[in-house]
């Protein structure tokens, strides 16, 4: 038992002890997609591990010694040495644990992976200008948009709170008289992919 | 003279033929601070290869082929392979060449440079925007304060490590992909950024000391001639120094 489901630790908590040898920790919340992507790759290389959930509307003072920033994930070993960011968590499971590779061995397909990574993390991250072209809303932007248009749709759009930038640029989106004239009622999304879930010829019609 | 010196190619060259095996090729730009990290790396670990220079304002055509925004460094292999992003391409020079290894082989030590790494990420945009807006003549009081506040950081990690270098006691990939900044802070007319941090001037002085750093180190007097020619929108900037 992972002890994935556990409460999250909060304000005033304990500090947890040391790592029990064998095993590696994992700070987590339950909900984040960074940590997701430490938990996915310790699942999928069958790493012995245990999960701290922080509560991250209330960090626990002790957090911040484990990650300056306060951010999940981070890992920590039974030696006590703490691997934080979540790219970086996932790679040195790789390297340091036994079993199938998931990175490949080959340095130019290892690199081309990471090239595609820097590319999907300039969507989530945006870091630099509110549109993805630049200060304006341009072609790029239209062609991200409906993806993120589901999301709205399918009111999960609580999750890119975790990306500042993004749910900024979402919500400038939404703004846009082309995107807000062309959006998709949520009732309405629901219905057809009901429908379509049940491959229901009648899907693509709901709501006519 | 650098293995680097050679003319630009700018819009109208002719596409550079395939690269000869036994070499790898860099499309770079003399003054460029993030290749120039590629270019110690190669250095660093005696990589033979041929540098091919860009006209940053005069991109030709057949260069977006080899990157899709046009952006150096990108590497090319004789096998037609393309790797860009400066941090990659030294990932990719390290795994792939054998000799000396610039990350350390511990997977720990390796994630801690990474970490590192992350923690530079704000220097680049604020030493351009320092030089920009002195070259400008504007004031950057506070560009020079989130910049000195920047290196604290740093500071605080080589106190915290007791470490001459970022990775330990010898000189390792991290050292190498912080340096190019360092090097123009002077050039740059910034290096009052670093009075507040001895550590980290220690640093620099031993990077001086390094051969790779100093087999690529930029004459002041040509950098100070690429930035007048820069400011001054000619196209001819990234050419000069060269003799020929």
């Amino acid at each position: 038992m992972s002890g994935g489901s556990a409460r999250s630790l909060g304000k005033g908590s304990a500090p947890p002890g040391q790592v029990p040898e064998g095993l590696i920790r994992v700070y987590s919340m339950r909900f984040c997609p960074f940590a997701k992507r430490t938990l996915l790759v310790l699942k999928a290389k069958g790493i012995g591990h245990e999960v701290i959930n922080i509560n991250l509307k209330n960090k626990p003072e002790w957090f911040f010694k484990k990650n300056p920033f306060g951010l999940v994930p981070v890992l920590e070993n039974s030696q006590g040495q703490v691997i934080y960011e979540s790219a970086i968590t996932c790679e040195y499971l790789d390297e340091a644990y036994p079993g199938k590779k998931l990175l490949p061995d080959d340095p130019y397909e290892k690199a081309c992976q990471k090239m595609v990574f820097e590319l999907f993390s300039k969507v989530l991250t945006n870091k630099k200008t509110t549109f993805f072209g630049g200060s304006s809303l341009s072609m790029i932007d239209y062609l991200i948009w409906p993806w993120f248009e589901w999301l709205v749709a399918l009111e999960l759009n609580e999750y890119v709170n975790h990306t500042p930038n993004l749910k900024l640029w979402m919500e400038a989106m939404m703004k846009d008289p082309a995107v807000s004239s062309l959006f998709i009622d949520p009732k309405a999304f629901r219905g057809f992919l009901d429908l379509y879930l049940q491959n229901n010829l009648e899907a693509c019609d709901y709501g006519l | 003279v650098t293995d680097d010196a050679t003319r630009t190619l700018g819009k109208g060259s002719a596409p550079p033929g395939p690269v000869p095996e036994g070499l790898i090729r860099l499309y770079s730009m003399r003054f460029c601070p993030y290749a120039h990290r590629t270019r110690l790396v190669l250095q660093a670990k005696g990589i033979r290869h041929e540098v091919i220079n860009i006209n940053l304002r005069n991109k030709p055509e057949w260069y977006f082929t080899k990157h899709p925004f046009g952006k150096i460094p990108v590497l090319e292999n004789s096998k037609c392979q393309l790797i860009y992003e400066s941090v990659i391409a030294c990932e990719y020079l390290d795994d792939a060449y054998p000799g000396r290894k610039l990350y350390p082989c511990d997977s720990y030590e390796r994630a801690r440079q990474k970490m590192l790494l992350d923690l530079f990420y704000k220097v680049p945009h604020l030493t351009k925007e320092c030089l920009i807006a002195l070259r400008c003549g504007r004031e950057c009081a506070d560009l020079k304060l989130a910049l000195r506040q920047e290196f604290c950081n740093l500071e605080e990690i080589l106190g915290y490590q007791n470490t001459v270098f970022f990775g330990g006691d010898c000189i390792s990939m991290i050292d190498y992909l912080f340096w190019p900044w360092f090097e123009r802070l002077d050039v740059y007319g910034i290096a009052d950024c670093v009075n507040h941090t001895p550590a980290l001037r220690l640093w620099i002085a031993a990077m001086k000391q390094d051969p790779t750093v100093c087999a690529l180190l930029i004459d002041k007097n040509i950098f100070l001639g690429f930035l007048n020619l820069y400011f001054q929108n000619n196209p001819d900037a990234f050419d000069y120094g060269l003799s020929c």
